[in-house]
């Protein structure tokens, strides 16, 4: 948990995901960069010679699309309250009652400063929550030119520092490059380092690279892992290979209500493979969302979501069962605004 | 009772009589062997690889039938928890706004007519009539 390496995993599950006012980046206070409006359409006719390839977005979102569609697990009760303060703040009450976990309270604000890069975008973006045991999440994210985007996020656990990294953006016509540096010590000299790059070949395919270096006082190492992504009409295959196993995701669109993801997901280290199917049913008629999944470890799990409409409430009920160890595990959440 | 021998399996089918012509009662009272274990006997006289085959035969059916049974169990409760997660609440859901569709359908009907407000309904099945009051 909280290791620069969770900047390729999807944020945890509703900690004080910002959504709502106008003008605001969804940056949930993990350690991702926020969603970035997804590149041009591939094959879109440029209207110079050699026609221009489109920028690929950031290596991390590149499984992201898959990974959306699968439900997230759910346990104990949750109430979210969000409210606007402005067009540039919002704040947010999260009470969290759980059996397994402890419960607790989080207050979290989020700060959207006025230079409009997009018209879904404005930078700088301060986004912070803080526990009832005093544990604090806060990340900083700015736009220093048109092509660089920085980021600082530090994370603590009561009163210690767990994670504090800083992590700088390029994004080039059609290519991007990020260089994460996490938990910097100079003191003792340690630290992780994560650089990624990522070309647009064709409009449908982009490749790209990451290598990891971390360091200990007496020890340090590195390992490297090779991407590749292909878009096509509807759909997008990603495959990542790398020193720690590899990693496969195919979304498809099947219709404008329906949406597909397979995961294969190899991991050197435990020597396990995973194989996991989730789909995504969206009834806006009925104010419905729906996610399931099912997975090659006997888990199967879905999350509904509906939207109580002539009040701003929305309700997401969740189940997950592991059929061979017979667990079962269900929450519900409220979100209020 | 001095005239009954003791009979061992392996002897084949033997008929007793006792040699006083006592009743049938005694006979069976003195007899060592049970109704099933006489109807055993009588099996002896298949060969043996007839035997052996059909005990094969007669085990592994019943564990077949044992496994098939837990293994229809098991799969009736995957089966029946999966859908009730995956699928029942989609389908609750979908009935639900189905059954909202048709009554809004119903009071637009009686509010306005039976030709008006059939949004999406069959078009040119009933001609426009005008509405006398």
């Amino acid at each position: 948990m909280g290791s620069v390496l969770a900047a390729s995993s999807p944020p945890p599950p509703g900690s004080g995901v910002v959504q709502g006012a106008p003008g605001l980046v969804s940056a949930p206070p993990g350690f991702s960069m926020p969603s970035v409006p997804p590149p041009s359409v591939p094959g879109q006719p440029a209207g110079e010679t050699g026609s221009p390839l489109p920028n690929p977005g950031t290596y991390e979102e590149c499984h992201r699309k898959c990974k959306e569609v699968f439900p997230i697990q759910m346990e104990g009760v949750r109430l979210v309250v969000n409210k606007g303060l402005s067009n540039h703040f919002q704040v947010s009450h999260t009470v969290t009652l759980s059996t397994l976990a402890e419960s607790g309270y989080r207050f979290g604000a989020t700060y959207v400063g006025t230079q409009q890069t997009g018209p879904a975008e404005s930078f700088p973006v301060m986004v912070g929550d803080m526990d009832n045991t005093g544990s604090l999440n806060a990340q900083v994210i700015h736009q220093l030119t048109s092509a660089v985007r920085s980021k600082i996020a530090i994370q603590t656990q009561q009163h210690k520092f767990v994670n504090w990294q800083c992590d700088m953006e390029y994004r080039g016509d059609d290519f991007t490059s990020a260089v994460t540096l996490g938990n910097p010590d100079v003191l003792l000299g340690s630290g992780i380092i994560v650089a990624h790059y990522l070309q647009s070949i064709s409009p449908a395919l982009a490749l790209g690279g990451e290598l990891v270096y971390h360091r200990r006082p007496g020890e340090e190492g590195a390992v490297t892992s090779l991407m590749g992504r292909y878009t096509g009409n509807n759909y997008v295959a990603t495959l990542t290979l790398g020193g720690a196993g590899a990693h496969a995701t195919y979304y498809h669109r099947a219709n404008d209500q329906l949406q597909l993801g397979v995961e294969f997901e190899g991991s050197m280290r435990t020597q396990e493979t995973a194989v996991s199917f989730g789909y995504q049913l969206d009834l806006p008629k009925a104010n419905l969302l729906f996610k399931g999944s099912v997975d090659s470890n006997w888990v199967v799990g879905a999350v509904l979501e509906k939207k109580l409409l002539p009040l701003p409430l929305s309700l997401a009920l969740g189940a997950f069962l592991n059929q061979k160890k017979n667990k079962f595990q269900c929450g519900f959440n409220v979100t209020v605004g | 009772m001095a005239g009954i021998e003791e009979l061992s399996p392996a002897a084949g089918p033997v008929e007793t009589r006792p040699p006083e012509g006592e009743i049938d009662e005694d006979e069976d009272e003195e007899l060592d062997e049970t109704i099933l274990e006489r109807l055993w006997g009588l099996t002896e006289m298949f060969p043996d690889t007839l035997r052996s085959a059909a005990e094969v035969t007669a085990s592994g059916s019943v564990t077949v039938a044992k496994k098939l049974y837990s293994f229809s169990r098991a799969a009736l409760w995957v089966g029946t928890t999966s859908f009730m997660i995956l699928v029942l609440p989609v389908v609750f859901e979908t009935e639900r706004l189905q059954l909202e569709q048709q009554q809004l359908q119903q009071q637009r009907q009686i509010l306005l007519g039976p030709n008006a407000g059939m949004s999406g309904g069959m078009p040119g099945l009933m001609p426009p009539a005008p509405v006398k009051m």
